[in-house]
């Protein structure tokens, strides 16, 4: 079975390793709908990043969508109790019109989401799977990870304006610091002390210490400290620590994201193939008292970025030139029994190629 | 190997004659021909020669680490990759301008000549004008004397294109320089050598600024 699944390219290989992982970890398979009412993604559209949803009438009258994401579902329609959490884990395609180019597109995810009430176990889980899967993908990986309360507090102690923040955020994203530089001298803030805060980035501990200096300023990072500590400890007992770092141009949406988020990294990949974080304030908009955290793993040209060459298309063609048809079919399944890829032609195949070929006319003969 | 794409034309050369000078050089590069690869295995730099605004695309999709382009392409194409330094150099202007004597019609939408289409319909919808744009490729100063387009979005850097065929700038969008942008999944795994490059640049424009 293993050696079917080393086969296979990428995309198919981690859908299935993956699955294998979160149910492991206690995590259930959640399938979705492909529709659902238009109206319940217009009004949490910023949390789409900006790209558009693809609308139709249902026979009714009705507007749907095509599912543009799988985490807003998962919020809506899960089953939460009170007293346990609920763990999913999805395999999905999410559909959107890209924000510049307006075409349609289909996007393949696969990921995890937790929801009900959090513990520090359950956010080093979620940092602990993220650097499997992305181990998964290629040993040279990096996760960075961030934290929401650090641009929290700096907004709040520097009373950003509303108005601001996009522009400013938009900035760190970007590690824009010159023009950053220039907009918070423009609106009187204190640029150089904003920019070494928001510029510390490396290993986690060396972060934690960096950051807990800045209390001696009257900044109060507390929060953060706190679980980047729990996931240093996590990391270094599970033996991941290696390819962890902080990262403070890791961020997101103020109003839906809070604690830790991060993004994964894989050699071969020129963007972030894994994506997620901790985001209460988008549970709690739709359903009270809901804690969440999860990620998402983007696998689409993952099969461009990682492609699983192999030597030959087919390991045996057999040509047949008659004969009786059950006996053939008896070779065959002789051949795939012994886990070889076999295929019947008429004539010899010119489009592909592959290791070892016969003849076959009432009797199997090696050769063309 | 640091793969670097430099926009072909003057503002490629001073930045390759800068990084040169910090020790990113490329002996090669100097050779008459056509090619547009460029290698010193010695110092670990690829040189790519790419369109200036092709330059943010390279980067995005990762085919370069990093690279030199004008704010001009990359407000316009709005790609996902770090910006790490503003070079200060290839300095100019993004503006509005129109024939000497225009006088805007509020009553109907102004037709905008461009080559930055999302730069201006940024730029209008801030004050929620209406406008049509008309993209253009090249020769842009034309499309108002031709009555083409009331105004043109265009960048201006000495503005003696405009005088000469009595066009005036009328709004100013933004400045424009020369930016270091580098790709979000190589910074990550290259940082040390792209914060070295980024650090040296830096001191070197500093000093030439002196």
């Amino acid at each position: 079975m293993q050696q079917y699944i080393n086969s296979l390219p990428i995309e198919d290989k981690l859908t299935i390793e993956l699955a294998s992982l979160f149910e492991k970890f206690g995590y259930k398979k959640y399938c979705m709908a492909k529709f659902e009412e238009y109206s319940f993604y217009s009004d949490n559209r910023d949390f789409l990043s900006g790209e558009g949803i693809i609308a139709f009438n249902n026979s009714d009258g009705r507007l749907m969508a095509l599912k543009p994401d799988i985490t807003l579902s998962i919020v809506k329609n899960s089953r939460i109790s009170r007293d346990t959490l609920t763990k999913a884990y999805y395999n999905e395609s999410v559909y959107r019109i890209g924000k510049n180019t307006h075409d349609y597109k289909e996007i393949k995810q696969t990921g995890v989401e937790v929801l009900g009430k959090l513990d520090s176990y359950n956010i080093s889980e979620i940092i602990l799977l993220a650097v499997e899967s992305l181990n998964k993908i290629d040993s040279d990986n990096i996760l960075s990870i961030s934290h929401m309360s650090v641009i929290s507090e700096l907004i709040e102690k520097y009373n950003i304006s509303r108005k601001l923040r996009k522009s400013i955020i938009d900035f760190i994203i970007g590690k824009n610091m010159h023009d950053l530089k220039k907009l918070l001298i423009e609106n009187e803030i204190d640029s150089d002390k904003f920019i070494e805060i928001i510029s510390v980035s490396g290993k986690i501990d060396a972060v934690i210490e960096k950051l807990e200096k800045f209390s001696e300023d009257g900044f109060s990072f507390a929060e953060a400290i706190a679980d980047f500590r729990m996931i240093s400890d996590a990391l270094e007992i599970n033996g991941y620590k290696e390819n962890v770092t902080v990262d403070f141009s890791v961020l997101n949406n103020t109003d839906y994201y809070n604690g830790i988020i991060f993004q994964g990294f894989v050699k071969n990949a020129p963007g972030a193939v894994l994506a997620g974080g901790r985001y209460d304030n988008l549970a709690n908009k739709i359903r009270k008292h809901t804690e969440a955290i999860g990620f998402a793993i983007y696998l689409d040209n993952l099969n461009l970025w990682y492609p699983n060459k192999k030597e030959f298309d087919t390991d045996i063609v057999i040509i047949n030139n008659g004969g009786s048809a059950a006996e053939l079919l008896r070779v065959v399944k002789g051949f795939a029994d012994e886990g070889h890829s076999v295929k019947v032609e008429t004539s010899e195949p010119t489009d592909y190629n592959y290791k070892t070929i016969y003849t076959f006319d009432g009797c199997l003969k090696e050769g063309k | 190997m640091l793969n670097i794409a430099l926009p072909k034309g003057r503002l490629g050369d001073k930045v390759y004659n800068l990084l040169s000078s910090i020790g990113y050089d490329c002996a090669e590069i100097y050779a008459d021909n056509r090619k547009l690869v460029f290698e010193n295995p010695d110092n670990g730099v690829r040189y790519l020669l790419v369109k200036p605004s092709d330059v943010a695309v390279y980067i995005a999709h990762g085919a370069a680490d990093i690279g030199i382009v004008g704010k001009d392409c990359l407000d316009e194409g709005d790609f996902d990759v770090f910006e790490l330094l503003d070079l200060d150099i290839g300095k100019c202007n993004m503006c509005v301008a129109a024939k000497n004597d225009y006088v805007e019609d509020p009553d109907r939408p102004i037709r905008v000549a461009t080559k930055f289409p999302n730069i201006a319909k940024r730029y209008y919808a801030s004050f929620n004008r209406e406008i049509d744009i008309i993209k253009l490729n090249g020769s842009i100063e034309i499309a108002p004397l031709l009555g083409l387009s009331d105004v043109i979005v265009d960048i201006v850097e000495t503005g003696t294109t405009l005088k000469e065929n009595n066009l005036s700038v009328f709004e100013k969008i933004m400045p424009i320089s020369a930016r270091l942008i580098a790709n979000k999944s190589s910074y990550r795994f290259k940082q040390e050598t792209i914060n070295e490059l980024t650090e040296k640049l830096s001191t070197k424009l500093q000093e030439v600024k002196k």
